[in-house]
């Protein structure tokens, strides 16, 4: 009982103290505390919804023409490229009425980064942009079908059905493939990839290495159209016909852009 | 003298480039690519120079804009000025166009006009003709030289006089060896009393003596040749003498004496038995422990940890200081880190890098490997502007786990299945051959992707060229017949899966794998397995016998068959079976080793490092893990598992 007493009297002053303090200032901090809150959630908000899912990846093979590419719909000029170690990133303004823009980012295609740039930029994408080259397509066709099998079959790609387009590039030159054509050989490859990635050996952790994806139906052939994000083709060549001089041919890569921006 | 340079940006983009002897702007192109691909992207950039075909090229790269510096000249010429010229060029590029680079990022690089000839054309001018500054220095002529200055008459060799010259000559080089062998005498014993300060004062004592003993020793040596310079002189003129009076027989001191005279054997101990003294041989000294058991046999004892604290002891006195002075810079360090942008220096990443090279040979990654990663890490990370609130280990960290994954990422597609589809269609088949080191497990991994194979459709002819080995042809019979048994031909449509092709031992292997081929084609196999013999890698015929049994089958891939639990053996391994096929082959690109199959890996736990070591070295992929002994224990590489494993502290 006398603890109790001594606690009770300890506290009473306190309290007294506290309920004397007029309610306006009281009132007034909480407002203030209540307002920095909203405005921050509300800031936050906005910004996620400004910088999540507002790039467009540029990926494919190494040598296929992606940083010219990237160079081109950013400047319109011509620049010597190298192959690129690390990524290179920024805003294009698209050109449609809205006059949106999105963050082009460039990623480097040689085999021992391509995977962990992905990786590490898939999460912001809203769209990729997968680059061929037309004309060493031919000797290639197992490398780039095994890329793209990849990409189709990241989880994150699938989950957010992130729109696909396959740039058939180089088409400057004479012996560069038509895009009907690559769709075809993609097509007939990723269908035998299907059977041979799947009956690879696990890995060590014991997950199978694409996941759990199944690519397009059990039973018929592998069709792009059977894929649940939406796949085109089209036709480009970042050089243009006259290289230094002249403007790239990339109108049909603008228009998809500003589609989907 | 140049042949090109070029500045480019890490993302690809050319910012400037200069032709130097060569014409058209495309030949730069190929040489950078080469380099980028072979020493940036596989992490051997510790050395800063690279050759390709008829160029050397020296690189530099900027960590804080994201630029790369690539130098090209022809491997024949000897350029010194080059390694100047890049430094100076880099600090000019840099400083006259930070504002592209600080303020608008990729535009700023794509927009801006990089117009650096002038600039460039004076920094190459200037390092050319540093480099000639140092004129060759003239010849002396002859009246410049000693030899002119000696008269005739100094020349002329006199027999009397001639010994008393080279008695002077003999007194001159001793005072001289006198004076330098006091100054060496003075110079080892304060190197050893610096050296030795901590031990006990009664060994430092003893060690004194024996110091002043070499002292008198020397001493005494010097005197005894000045005195047989004095000798000689006097024993000079003697045989002049004697010679005059006409030969005479020469007598040795001991010549016609019989051998009773050369018996020093004193005669008391010759055959008797009690010549010994029993006082000296005391049975207890000489069998050792006196609580021997008889018969039994004991273990090694190792006596390896007296020395260990010896060695700490000295290692840690000579830290102490520095950490003390680091200790009040670090603190500095620290809060410029966390409020600004502070960029890595060498010094700061030192000892982080230090670290991490021990952690990483801890976990079983061969040393040198340890070492040239940790040097391309630190010239990727130099001059980098850290972000806020990170520290300089957890980048180096971070960067050391990226080029980590990098390296085991691989190089070329790994799908033996499709390509022994593409086999199928041509109607030949796919042959495999398995290679390495005894005891590595090639006979039982072969197994395991026979087994893998049969499941996948693909009927296997396995072929026995191991035809040394006691028991290799039986363990293939065995497996072959277990493989029929959980796979019988019924229920593949009436083939066998499985088939062994042997010759029984001490046949060639290279025929035996040849005339299996051709049986598999004839009869339709899909793929062919060749298990070839354990061999070490020093044993030049064997290893001239494997490389002969490659070049004449060409087998569509060559797998390299290496433990997990070899440590810096594996770098010798892989090195010389890859040097082995490159010279025994007649063909102009030789074919090396594909791939890797990596065995035993469930018995390390952790201990990751071997997998390193292997694609590093060779470059190639790790094409399956074994881990374990049954038919199903096949697994595929997981790069960020095995990093993460291997960064785990």
């Amino acid at each position: 009982m006398a603890p109790e007493g001594y606690q009770r009297s300890g506290l009473q002053p306190y309290l007294d103290s506290l309920r004397q303090v007029p309610n306006a200032t009281l009132l007034s901090v909480l407002l203030a505390l209540l307002a920095v809150a909203l405005t921050l959630l509300v800031w936050k908000l906005i910004q996620g919804r400004k910088s999540s899912q507002r790039t467009v990846l540029l990926v494919g093979l190494c040598d296929s023409g992606k940083t010219l590419l990237f160079v081109r719909l950013l400047t319109g000029t011509y620049r010597n490229t190298q192959t690129s170690i690390t990524d290179s990133s920024a805003v294009y303004r698209v050109s449609n009425d809205k006059g949106s823009s999105v963050t082009l980012v460039d990623l480097p295609g040689h085999e021992s980064l391509r995977l962990q740039f992905l990786e590490r930029f898939k999460a912001t994408a809203r769209a990729i942009v997968f680059v061929v080259d037309s004309v060493a397509f031919q000797r290639e066709v197992k490398d780039v079908a095994e890329f793209l099998y990849q990409v189709l079959t990241d989880c994150t790609v699938l989950k957010n059905t992130l729109p696909l387009l396959i740039a058939c590039n180089k088409q400057d030159i004479t012996m560069a493939k038509s895009a009907k054509l690559i769709q075809q050989q993609l097509e007939k490859e990723l269908n035998t990839l299907r059977v041979t990635r799947s009956a690879a050996p696990s890995t060590l952790d014991g997950s199978t290495s694409s996941g759990t994806a199944q690519l397009g139906k059990k039973g018929k052939e592998f069709d792009f159209s059977q894929l649940p994000m939406k796949v085109e083709l089209v036709e480009c060549s970042a050089r243009g016909s006259k290289a230094e001089e002249g403007s790239a041919d990339i109108e049909d890569l603008e228009k998809w852009l500003a589609r989907i921006a | 003298m140049l042949d090109f340079f070029t500045i480019f940006s890490k993302g690809g983009l050319v910012l400037w480039c200069f032709q130097g002897v060569r014409g058209p702007a495309a030949a730069c192109t190929a040489p950078v690519n080469a380099l980028i691909r072979s020493v940036l992207l596989q992490e051997r950039g510790g050395n800063n120079s690279f050759n390709h075909e008829a160029l050397t090229l020296k690189y530099k790269l900027d960590n804080q804009f994201e630029l790369v510096f690539v130098v090209g000249f022809q491997k024949i010429l000897t350029l010194t000025y080059v390694d100047k010229l890049i430094d100076d060029v880099h600090k000019e590029f840099r400083d006259k166009y930070r504002n592209e680079f600080q303020q608008k990022g990729t535009l700023g690089l794509l927009n801006g006009t990089f117009d650096f000839k002038e600039d460039f054309l004076h920094l190459l001018r200037e390092a050319e003709e540093s480099s000639k500054i140092r004129a060759p220095t003239a010849m002396k002529t002859f009246e410049q030289s000693v030899k002119s200055q000696k008269t005739v008459k100094s020349m002329i060799e006199t027999r009397g006089e001639k010994p008393k010259e080279k008695a002077k000559n003999k007194k001159n080089k001793g005072s001289k060896k006198e004076a330098s062998g006091t100054e060496a005498a003075t110079v080892p014993s304060k190197a050893a009393s610096a050296t030795k300060q901590n031990p006990p004062v009664a060994t430092g004592d003893r060690e004194e003596l024996t110091k002043e003993e070499i002292l008198q020793k020397n001493r005494e040596e010097f005197f005894r040749k000045r005195l047989k310079g004095g000798e000689k002189s006097n024993k000079s003129p003697k045989p002049e003498t004697q010679k005059e009076k006409g030969k005479k027989p020469r007598v040795w001191e001991l010549g016609n004496s019989n051998a009773k005279v050369l018996d020093y054997s004193s005669s008391t101990t010759n055959g008797n038995t009690d010549t010994c003294p029993t006082e000296e041989y005391d049975p207890y000294v000489a069998l050792g422990d006196r609580d021997r058991e008889p018969g039994r046999l004991y273990d090694l004892e190792y006596e390896s940890d007296e020395e260990e604290p010896e060695e700490e002891k000295v290692i840690q006195n000579p830290s102490q200081p520095r950490a003390k002075k680091g200790g009040l810079g670090g603190m500095f360090g620290m809060l410029k880190g966390l409020v600004g942008s502070k960029s890595l220096t060498r010094e700061d990443m030192d000892s982080v890098l230090e670290k991490m090279k021990d952690h990483l040979i801890a976990k079983n990654v061969a040393a040198d490997i340890a070492v040239q990663l940790c040097e391309s890490v630190a010239k990727k990370l130099e001059g980098k502007v850290m972000g806020t609130f990170t520290t300089v280990t957890s980048t180096v960290k971070q960067a050391l786990q990226e080029s980590l994954v990098q390296i085991l990422q691989p190089q070329r597609r790994v799908d033996m299945l499709r390509d022994i589809m593409d086999a199928q269609r041509h109607r030949r088949p796919y042959v495999v051959t398995f290679c390495g080191v005894n005891g590595v497990g090639k006979s039982t991994n072969l197994a395991k992707i026979s087994f893998w194979l049969i499941e996948n459709g693909f009927s296997v002819l396995i072929a026995a060229c191991d035809t040394f080995r006691a028991g290799a042809v039986e363990q293939l019979r065995t497996h072959t017949h277990r493989l029929n048994a959980l796979h019988p031909p019924e229920s593949h449509g009436g083939r066998t899966m499985v088939q062994l092709y042997e010759k029984g031992y001490g046949k060639d292997a290279a025929g035996i794998a040849m005339e299996a081929i051709l049986y598999a084609r004839n009869q339709g196999f899909d793929v062919v397995l060749v298990d070839t013999a354990g061999r070490m890698q020093d044993n030049a015929p064997l290893m001239t016998a494997l490389a002969k049994l490659i070049a004449v089958n060409t087998p569509d891939l060559v797998l390299f068959v290496g433990e997990a639990l070899v440590g810096n053996e594996a770098v010798d391994q892989l090195v010389k079976f890859n040097k082995a096929l490159a010279d025994h082959s007649m063909a102009q690109t030789p074919r090396l080793i594909d791939g890797i199959v990596l065995t035993k890996f469930d018995t390390i736990d952790d201990k990751v490092g071997a997998a390193i070591s292997m694609t590093y070295i060779t470059s190639k992929p790790i094409v399956f893990v074994g881990t374990g002994q049954t038919y199903c224990d096949l697994r595929s590489l997981n790069a960020k598992a095995v990093v993460t494993a291997l960064m785990k502290a």
